[in-house]
């Protein structure tokens, strides 16, 4: 079974890019999100098992998503993809419970790697 | 000027890669300042070059700007202007951590100018499949009259600038600065091959 996936960026070719990184299973189950508004609303509204999240986005962005899941208290594992890769906001996504913070641009080796290490496959 | 124009693809692809450089010259920059820096969406926008003077002239508080050329393979090279700010320049001293006097107002602007111009132009010619190779950075004196003289001469004739507005927090600090990259017309038509490229693996 694959899992429900969430790709929340709002860069079409990061999405693109994550999409192409995933194991072929995965593919078919896949929905998008543009903003962390959006992500949020399908968050709420179905059961994401596994969320790819952009951090730097216009209005509320992956950090704002990672509190609104908090708050919300859904169960879904969130891998953070971004391009600000200071050591600080590594910590500080970890510590919002995201499982693992992934720099950009993704290569699928690593992100497969990540899903292995989390039981996911 | 519609050799400029990029496809609604190609400037997402190259605000992505934008992204991406910029989040690597802020942590270089955070490293550096040992601190953390705030990092907002860069927003880029391209300039005709006969508007690029009347522009810059626009923003009557830029005071300082840093200038420094950059040479990759396949016809891509460039010029890189950092322009600040009135009000952010006098604070660069408090942000960097120097001693007052240990090194001249001028001296720390080109230091935090080459570091955030070399990293970013550095990641993004990897992500193009490019490397770079810089001139030494030097800072214009009083900008409004020289401006319009070191863009004449500058030794390529530059055709298109890419404007990408940075903007900096650093702690209690909000830091702005404009980075101007101007191109040539054949960097340009490379620029977009390479976009192209990357769009078509997708």
């Amino acid at each position: 079974m694959s899992p429900s996936v969430l790709i929340c960026d709002d860069s079409n070719m990061a999405r693109k890019q994550v999409l192409k990184s995933l194991p072929e299973l995965w593919k078919h189950s896949v929905q998008t999100a543009t903003n962390g508004a959006e992500a949020l609303t399908i968050l709420r509204d179905n059961s994401v098992e596994v969320l790819f999240l952009d951090l730097t986005m216009p209005g509320i962005d992956g950090v704002g998503v990672l509190q609104g899941i908090k708050k919300l208290n859904l169960d879904c594992s969130v891998f953070v993809i971004s391009a600000d890769i200071q050591p600080e906001m590594q910590a500080k996504v970890k510590a919002l419970g995201a499982k693992e913070f992934i720099r950009k641009p993704v290569k699928p080796d690593i992100l497969v790697s990540h899903l292995k290490n989390h039981g996911l496959l | 000027m519609s050799e400029f124009q990029l496809t609604e693809d190609q400037q997402d692809c190259l605000q992505e890669l934008i992204n991406i450089a910029m989040g690597q010259a802020s942590d270089q920059l955070a490293r550096y300042l040992d601190t953390f820096v705030y990092l907002k969406v860069p927003s880029i926008e391209s300039v005709d070059a006969k508007d690029l003077l009347q522009i810059l002239s626009q923003q009557q508080n830029t005071m300082a700007v840093v200038s420094q050329g950059f040479f990759g393979y396949e016809g891509i090279r460039g010029e890189a202007l950092l322009a600040y700010q009135d009000e952010d320049s006098g604070r660069i001293s408090d942000l960097l951590g120097y001693e007052p006097g240990e090194l001249s107002e001028d001296e720390q602007l080109i230091d935090i100018s080459s570091i955030l111009t070399t990293t970013f132009l550095n990641v993004f010619a990897r992500q193009i499949g490019n490397q770079m190779s810089y001139n030494a950075p030097k800072l214009l004196p009083s900008v409004q009259n020289s401006m319009s003289e070191h863009l004449q001469q500058i030794s390529f004739s530059w055709d298109l600038a890419l404007k990408v507005n940075i903007n900096y927090q650093v702690t209690d600090y909000s830091f702005n600065c404009n980075m101007i990259l101007l191109i040539p017309e054949t960097a340009i038509i490379n620029i977009k091959h390479v976009l192209d490229r990357i769009l078509a693996e997708f």
